[in-house]
């Protein structure tokens, strides 16, 4: 019992940073960034070069994931989501935007990194044993605490920051931020940008435990869709509440549902359809999106 | 008296309809101007224009003897224009702190905002004690009084106000009506009030502009239109 927690907390703690950044661009522009998976995927093989290829520190490597991430994310708000808002009035062309850029990402993964399942070394050694009741290796738990170190910071930057108040706002009511003198196209591409960084994050935690591979980008998609859909589209809280009912749905699932084969996502999809046909807004879903 | 707001013969259009053919509006320093007319008359179209919210057609508006037209909406604000939008635009999941605070987006000076700040709890003492309570779950009265005083928050020259007695009940119309004045009288601010109430516009404004389809149908004076028959017959009739 304390192990699925415990296992459910830490994977939690990762899905609500995805799920964060997500629901953040969300909210900000309307648009469901299909690619935020590759951008995951990106971040780990960012931190990945840094630290195997290069000999650098962890650290290190987690920087640079976030710093090119950001970049990234800017450049694509900018050069590709903004025009593209600009000219279409129509919800499907940013969605087909968004998934050309996840097939664009997938191609320059493949290209830069090629399609080897790549990993980190661990960064510490040693395994927790509370007396058999919580196992855990040691880089788990520090991994784990630092994704909950992130969210908090995270929460606190947007409810106490000048930018941070800036974004809520803008998500709440964007003709009412432009006239508290918000300048709105400076401030979607930060929020894609912070977005977009928080993917990259994930990515270089998560490759030094269970490393990364192309072909986790669509997967990583669709779970933090599955996130922002049960915590409610939008809402900070909701992302976070999404992720860890996530992790911990995937970590009950894995423990209970294994002598029945890989059947844990199957419930998982049939719980989500049902509850989501009674609360189609979420857990905090609110009528601003 | 020096203008600090002159709107010249302007024109806009949603899509290919027109909603201002050829609207020229002043503003004096320190002045509380009314902008009267039924609903879908332009008179919010005009503040969207002001604000850079909509841009022109033809025309030009010049505030403190330059061209404001054309200038993007936080750059508007920058320079001293402040909206109070119609149907108020509160930020709903915000305190009414974060919402005051907003208001003070474009300024650094973080001890002076402070001092605004506190003279806008002061003018509106309920906002005190909602301090920290999430601005949907007030009134609509209340959530006037929030979005005013987020306005006030940019200390602004000239304060733009699109119908700030929409919705409100009877009895709270008046309390704005009275903030309305005691901000032009202690504030250097000027006022530019847009209204369907027009009895109580014309009673709290020293100047008048009465909007019909697009264009200014009548000026003048506020207590000379307030007993003008024409005024009278299309704008006061309902609500006497
Ligand atoms: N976003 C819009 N798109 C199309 N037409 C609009 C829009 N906003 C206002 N209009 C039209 O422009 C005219 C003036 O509207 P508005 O300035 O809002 O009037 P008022 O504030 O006096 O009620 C109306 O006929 C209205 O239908
Ligand atoms: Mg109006």
């Amino acid at each position: 019992m304390e192990q699925i927690i415990a296992n459910g907390l830490y994977l939690g703690a990762q899905y609500a940073l995805i799920a964060l950044g997500l629901t953040l661009i969300f909210s900000l522009m309307n648009v469901l960034n299909f690619a935020h998976g590759q951008m995951y995927v990106f971040g780990g093989f960012v931190t990945y070069t840094v630290v195997v290829q290069l000999g650098l520190p962890f650290i290190v490597g987690l920087f640079a994931s976030a710093i090119v991430l950001a970049i990234m994310g800017a450049a694509i708000e900018k050069f590709l989501f903004a025009p593209v808002i600009r000219r279409s009035k129509r919800d499907e062309s940013t969605m087909l935007l968004a998934a050309g850029i996840a097939f664009f990402l997938d191609a320059v993964i493949l290209l830069a990194f090629g399609e080897k399942q790549r990993g980190v070394p661990k960064i510490v050694n040693g395994v927790f044993n509370w007396d058999m009741r919580i196992i855990m290796p040691y880089d788990r738990i520090l991994i784990g605490v630092l994704a909950i170190l992130l969210i908090v910071v995270f929460i606190g930057f947007m409810n106490y920051s000048r930018t941070g108040r800036a974004m809520r706002a803008l998500a709440q009511d964007k003709m009412a931020a432009q006239l508290m003198g918000v300048n709105v196209a400076r401030y979607s591409m930060i929020g894609f940008a912070l977005g977009a960084m928080l993917a990259g994050l994930v990515g270089g935690l998560l490759v030094t435990i269970t490393g990364v591979n192309l072909g986790m980008g669509g997967p990583t998609s669709v779970k933090a869709f599955l996130m922002i859909m049960i915590g409610g589209a939008g809402v900070i809280s909701g992302a976070i509440a999404g992720g860890f009912i996530l992790g911990m749905m995937e970590s009950v699932g894995l423990t209970v549902l294994s002598a029945y084969g890989d059947i844990t996502y199957l419930v998982i999809f049939a719980t989500l359809m049902v509850f989501l046909a009674v609360r189609p807004q979420g857990l905090m879903g609110k009528p601003w999106g | 008296m020096t203008n600090i707001l002159s709107v010249e013969n302007i024109e806009l259009y949603y899509d290919h309809i027109y909603a201002l053919k050829g609207v020229s509006i002043d503003v004096a320093e320190g002045e509380t101007v009314a902008l009267i007319g039924a609903n879908g008359a332009g008179k919010s179209s005009i503040l969207r224009a002001i604000t850079g919210l909509r841009p022109l057609k033809s025309g030009r508006i010049l505030y403190q003897g330059e061209r404001l037209d054309g200038a993007s909406a936080s750059d508007i604000v920058r320079r001293g224009i402040s909206m109070v939008p119609e149907g108020r635009r509160a930020f709903p999941l915000m305190s009414v702190k974060d919402n005051l605070l907003m208001g003070a987006f474009t300024r650094t000076d973080k001890a002076e905002i402070e001092q605004t700040l506190e003279s806008v709890l002061t003018r509106f003492p309920r906002l005190r004690e909602r301090y920290h309570q999430q601005a949907s779950t007030m009134s609509g009265g209340e959530q006037q009084m929030m979005v005013i005083g987020r306005a006030l928050m940019a200390r602004p020259k000239l304060l733009l106000l699109d119908e700030p007695s929409l919705g409100i009940a009877p009895k709270l119309v008046q309390d704005i009506a009275r903030a309305i004045v005691a901000i032009s009288r202690d504030e250097k601010v000027s006022i530019l009030l847009v209204e369907q109430n027009s009895r109580m516009a014309l009673s709290i404004s020293n100047r008048a502009y009465a909007l019909s389809t697009g264009s200014i149908a009548l000026s003048g004076n506020s207590r000379e239109l307030m007993n003008d028959d024409r005024i009278k017959a299309a704008y006061l009739g309902g609500e006497l």
